[in-house]
């Protein structure tokens, strides 16, 4: 297991920092902690975002499907943050 | 008929009370014991406030707060660490079907800062709200602010800085690198600014107080009528002071 930490900035928008837990040999998420600055309504949609990536691919597109799906399914609101600024920024933790 | 509103001036409290009021605000008007309310408050002992989805340790210097005496707690709302010591924090709690709250956020965001800009043209301080939280005079921030909703509640607080104490504020939070500290304190003051700053001269809680509320009626074309905590919410302070504000596991929740 691989553990891996990244801070990265959202162009026009907060701070995210990312924890995640991965396994190099399947290219598995395991676990992932993201904080920063944003806003998100209502508030637990963060851990719900955090949850939906967990056992996926190291993959862009897997992991916004997630994302998207997530924010839809929630009637989240993202302010200062989205999820294509945090799958970018996941996908940095695998560099 | 002119629509009454509360106004609370709750005084200097720690941080985990000022939250706990807060909080205790937003419940009783979601269960309809208080109308719309604005709250002016201060904080003693100075006290570091960081976001609902910031982690305590990676924001904050937690031993330095502790030599320091200075409180460390998590916000119900979103945003940044922000040092609160010479300024006066308010917190209006709205319900959100109300006319002059749109159900788009950004939108009340810019509403109700707009009340803030008013109370500070009253003072004679040009500024101007800035999405997507802030109040700038020219490019310098003099406020922050931050809204969470719940139940149909909305919950904005913020600071307006009567003064700003660059170094103290570095000397509390984390700075990712010791050797840029100076660039990040000089970078800060250049970006950050006060009342005292712009007028030239010292600016009271209270002249800031008056000037925010008249700033709050004018904007929302309502009366704020001076109250004070009913029972229950003096009863939820205590309990959320307890059992959320004062916790380890809140505050250390990320």
């Amino acid at each position: 297991m691989t553990h891996a930490h990244t801070v990265y900035k959202i162009p026009h928008g907060k701070l995210v920092k990312i924890t995640l837990e991965y396994d190099p040999q399947t290219n598995l998420i395991q676990k992932v902690n993201i904080t920063g600055d944003f806003f998100i309504h209502p508030e637990d949609g963060l851990e719900l975002l955090e949850t939906s990536i967990q056992d996926t691919f190291f993959s862009h597109d897997v992991i916004i499907k997630r994302l998207d799906e997530t924010v839809t399914a929630h009637h989240l609101t993202l302010i200062g943050v989205t999820t294509e600024g945090l799958t970018e920024g996941i996908l940095r933790c695998r560099a | 008929m002119t629509e009454l509103w509360r106004f609370l001036q709750t005084g200097y409290q720690d941080a985990f009370t000022n939250m706990a009021i807060d909080r205790a605000i937003l419940e009783a008007h979601r269960e309809g014991l208080v109308p719309p309310t604005l709250r002016v408050y201060g904080w003693a002992p100075p006290a570091i406030s960081i976001g609902y989805f910031q982690g305590m340790n990676e924001e904050v210097d937690v031993q330095a707060c502790h030599k320091q005496g200075v409180d460390c707690v998590r916000r119900i709302t979103g945003g940044g660490a922000v040092f609160h010591d010479k300024e006066l924090t308010y917190s209006l709690v709205v319900s959100e079907s109300h006319p002059m709250i749109s159900h788009n956020i950004l939108e009340s965001y810019a509403r109700i800062c707009g009340a803030l800009v008013r109370g500070l043209d009253g003072l004679g301080i040009q500024s101007s709200f800035t999405p997507i939280n802030d109040i700038v005079v020219g490019s310098q921030k003099i406020s922050g602010n931050a809204q969470t909703r719940k139940q149909g509640v909305v919950l904005q607080h913020g600071t307006i800085l009567l003064d700003v104490d660059v170094e103290m504020m570095f000397t509390l939070l984390q700075v990712p690198n010791e050797k840029i500290k100076d660039k990040l304190i000089s970078d800060v003051r250049q970006r950050v600014t006060s009342c005292s700053r712009v007028l030239g001269r010292p600016v009271s809680f209270d002249d800031v107080s008056r000037n925010i509320r008249h700033g709050f009626e004018q904007t929302f074309a309502v009366q704020l009528r001076e109250g004070t905590l009913n029972a229950k919410e003096r009863d939820w302070t205590d309990k959320y002071r307890r059992e959320i504000f004062n916790q380890h596991a809140w505050n250390y929740k990320r």
